[in-house]
């Protein structure tokens, strides 16, 4: 009993998700500045910023439905951590293994966007209803391509869990490199799910001034930006785990070195790709998803379809 | 002054967000601000962030006189506010009314409608005296 509340509160859990969230988010805005050739940001900025967002007022609109303003940033965390039971880190076993548990994360990961639709929505601020629409208009573009490389990887491992995709992948570790169209996409499908540029239409600062968190402010805001942290580790920690299993049999403190390092690559490179890249316009976003991303993870499906006829 | 107090004031020194609003500046004061958020002063490295609501933002950076026109909405603005929250007047109109106080459509300095925490003269006040009126503003929340 005190094991698992040790497990899930503090190590590998809640506490210890949010340190390596804050960090993850430090690696991001320090990448994201060193890259545009600044000095960026000191290594305590979003530990400071959540702390000075703990200890401001919250404010709740008037027009706002407060049981469901208040409650949602809760609901997100919780789902996010959640999440991270299921995918599997400093070895090939996660936490609390299931057969299925590979689509329970994909779904515990669409909560979070769900959450910040129902938010923005009973915040009843235009800019925030604009933002929330904008958000699950997105959500039905990248999730369909998120889940197929992402199920194509687990076609050929011939199970639907996490962790014995795992383990598949890690005794037959030649097999990743079938999957790195699946990588590609998934990787694009992050971003959208992070929203982050260039899929950051939901939150567009020039435009619709903060989207769905327009009217948060203080400790649910604070709420809001540690789920976005966690929700970046834990999307790492599950591409890192499907796409990237190298070194898990190494034992726990060689697996767990590899896993920070193989999760700060991925946020690197959503750095990388959020320097490079301008953002797009809703209706752009959506074709490319449809038009590009889909065919390439159904491709990808058809690779491992091969493979396994053949091997 | 106890621990918890220690670390909020901390983190509130290290963590200034900021929303920018021209209360009827001639746009000089303005192109100053954006200059000091540029990659060349980067002002991310104090923590200092642009944000578009007022929701998110702990110092209201206004420049310009209020005019009749926008004294309505400058009060609204600051009062969308949450606690704690600090205002910087940027320029000599903004601290004073400047060339413009005693116009027939101007009430005055930012002062005149809402209480200001710190005033950065200037016509119009360079990124540097900028970046200083708000390092003096933070510095003087320690105390």
């Amino acid at each position: 009993m005190i094991h698992s509340l040790f497990l899930l509160l503090i190590f590998p859990g809640f506490i210890f998700l949010s340190i390596f969230g804050t960090y993850a988010e430090f690696v991001d805005r320090k990448l994201y500045a060193r890259l545009q050739n600044r000095m960026g940001p000191p290594w305590f900025q979003p530990l400071a910023d959540f702390i000075k967002l703990l200890a401001k007022e919250d404010v709740v609109p008037e027009c706002a439905v407060p049981g469901i303003f208040r409650i949602m940033p809760i609901f997100a965390l919780a789902a996010t951590t959640t999440a991270f039971c299921y995918v599997p880190v400093w070895s090939t076993h996660s936490l609390y293994p299931f057969s299925g548990d590979v689509i329970v994360v994909l779904y515990l990961l669409t909560i979070p966007t769900i959450t910040f639709f129902l938010g923005g929505w009973y915040s009843t601020s235009l800019f925030a209803r604009i933002g929330s629409v904008r958000g699950i208009t997105q959500l039905f573009a990248y999730e369909v391509p998120l889940f197929m490389s992402i199920l194509a990887a687990a076609l050929l491992a011939n199970t639907w869990s996490l962790t014995d995709i795992t383990l598949f992948y890690s005794r037959h570790p030649s097999y990743t490199f079938f999957n790195i169209i699946g990588f590609a996409v998934s990787i694009l499908a992050l971003i959208g799910k992070l929203e982050k540029t260039p899929f950051d239409i939901p939150e567009a600062e020039t435009e619709i001034v903060a989207g769905s968190f327009t009217e948060y402010s203080g400790r649910l805001f604070a709420f809001f930006r540690l789920t976005i942290d966690i929700e970046m580790v834990v999307g790492a920690a599950l591409l890192s785990a499907v796409f990237l299993p190298f070194g898990l049999t190494l034992g726990p403190i060689v697996g767990f070195i590899l896993f920070i390092i193989k999760v700060l690559f991925i946020v690197g490179l959503l750095a990388l790709i959020r320097t490079i890249v301008a953002r797009l316009r809703i209706d752009q976003m959506i074709n490319f998803c449809w038009k590009f991303m889909a065919p390439l993870a159904l491709l990808q499906i058809i690779i491992n379809l091969i493979l396994k006829g053949v091997l | 002054m106890g621990l918890t107090k220690k670390i909020v004031t901390w983190a509130r020194i290290k963590s200034p967000w900021i929303i920018h609003f021209n209360t009827g500046a001639c746009n000089a004061c303005d192109i100053e601000i954006i200059a000091a958020l540029t990659p060349r002063y980067d002002l991310e490295r104090f923590g200092v962030l642009l944000k578009g609501t007022p929701r998110h933002a702990d110092i209201l950076v206004c420049s310009g006189p209020v005019t009749r026109q926008i004294e309505d909405r400058l009060i609204r603005i600051y009062e969308q506010m949450a606690e704690p929250k600090f205002v910087i007047a940027v320029g000599s109109c903004a601290c004073s009314g400047g060339v413009c106080a005693g116009c027939y459509n101007v009430k005055g300095g930012i002062n005149s409608t809402i209480p200001v925490s710190a005033y950065i003269p200037g016509c119009p006040a360079s990124p540097k005296a900028i970046i200083d009126g708000a390092v003096k503003l933070l510095t003087s929340l320690k105390g």
